[in-house]
């Protein structure tokens, strides 16, 4: 069994927004007892993250993290139409995930109870973004 | 339905080469219609990434902040070079996707406007590679 659905999620500019519940949702919607669900991002400047969701600070300090390591602005980057911080997303998002695979057991995510599934938006300025969600099993 | 296949791609160098059409491609002989697409590839110093497709800029500016994150040896020292080449290299495979997954919508890869499916070769000693493509679903 195939389940497909796809999700907007607008993000009120560069950070983290928690889509665990959506996703659960979709899994919910699908009947789909036990199989696997894969979440996909379409977008080349935002990206899928699990991630602990207990303590904010966690996903504040993984900002803080990748401000450090792919600095807005910084002069090695031309592709900078956008704004400086243009080919910085680009880059957030190849070292994060585009897509996401989670186990699905008794109608539900198996997540860990500290794991939520996070889009992180690289871009400053607040975007709709797309998101397709599938489940198989059965 | 899973339909899955091998395929030996070409050696071309260091550097990002776009794969979309070749895996388009696969999923239409599939005839599969939804579910999902998994990519995976038999190497250590090769990965997968999904990267933006409009402008050439955004792929030569990641391959240059990887390898600003780990720098190739290749020109530190003839002597060290042929064992010390694949250290960098796996670093950057390690925070690279060995695979990865898209979601298949009405027969077709349900990636985004703007994203393609790359083949990103790390090595200067690059060489046949194995990619094995499974489709999934219905």
């Amino acid at each position: 069994m195939v389940h497909q659905q796809q999700l907007r999620v607008s993000t009120r500019g560069r950070g983290t927004f928690d889509i665990s519940r959506q996703v659960d949702e979709v899994i919910h919607d699908s009947g789909v007892k036990q199989g696997i669900c894969q979440v996909f991002i379409h977008h080349t400047s935002a990206s899928l993250i699990l991630c602990e969701n207990a303590d904010p600070a966690v996903r504040t300090d993984l900002e803080t993290f990748m401000k450090k390591i792919v600095p807005d602005g910084d002069s090695m980057f031309r592709h900078i139409d956008e704004g400086p911080d243009d080919m910085p997303a680009h880059v957030r998002t190849v070292l994060t995930q585009s897509s996401l695979s989670i186990p699905v057991d008794n109608g539900k995510d198996t997540l860990g109870t500290w794991q939520g599934i996070y889009l992180w938006e690289h871009r400053t300025h607040p975007h709709t973004r797309k998101i397709t969600v599938t489940v198989m099993g059965e | 339905m899973v339909y899955q296949d091998t395929l030996q791609l070409a050696d071309h160098g260091e550097g990002a080469y776009e794969i979309t059409d070749l895996i388009a491609d696969f999923i239409k002989e599939s005839k599969i219609r939804v579910g999902t697409c998994q990519l995976f590839i038999h190497s250590s110093s090769a990965s997968l990434l999904i990267g933006d497709t409009a402008d050439e800029v955004t792929k030569n500016e990641t391959a240059a902040f990887m390898a600003q994150l780990a720098p190739s040896s290749d020109n530190i020292d003839n002597k060290i070079n042929a064992s010390m080449d694949a250290v960098p290299e796996a670093m950057r495979y390690a925070v690279a996707q060995t695979s990865l997954s898209i979601p298949v919508s009405n027969g077709k890869p349900g990636i985004g406007v703007w994203q393609g499916i790359f083949l990103w070769e790390q090595s200067k000693h690059a060489a046949e590679r194995k990619l094995t493509i499974t489709v999934t679903g219905e």
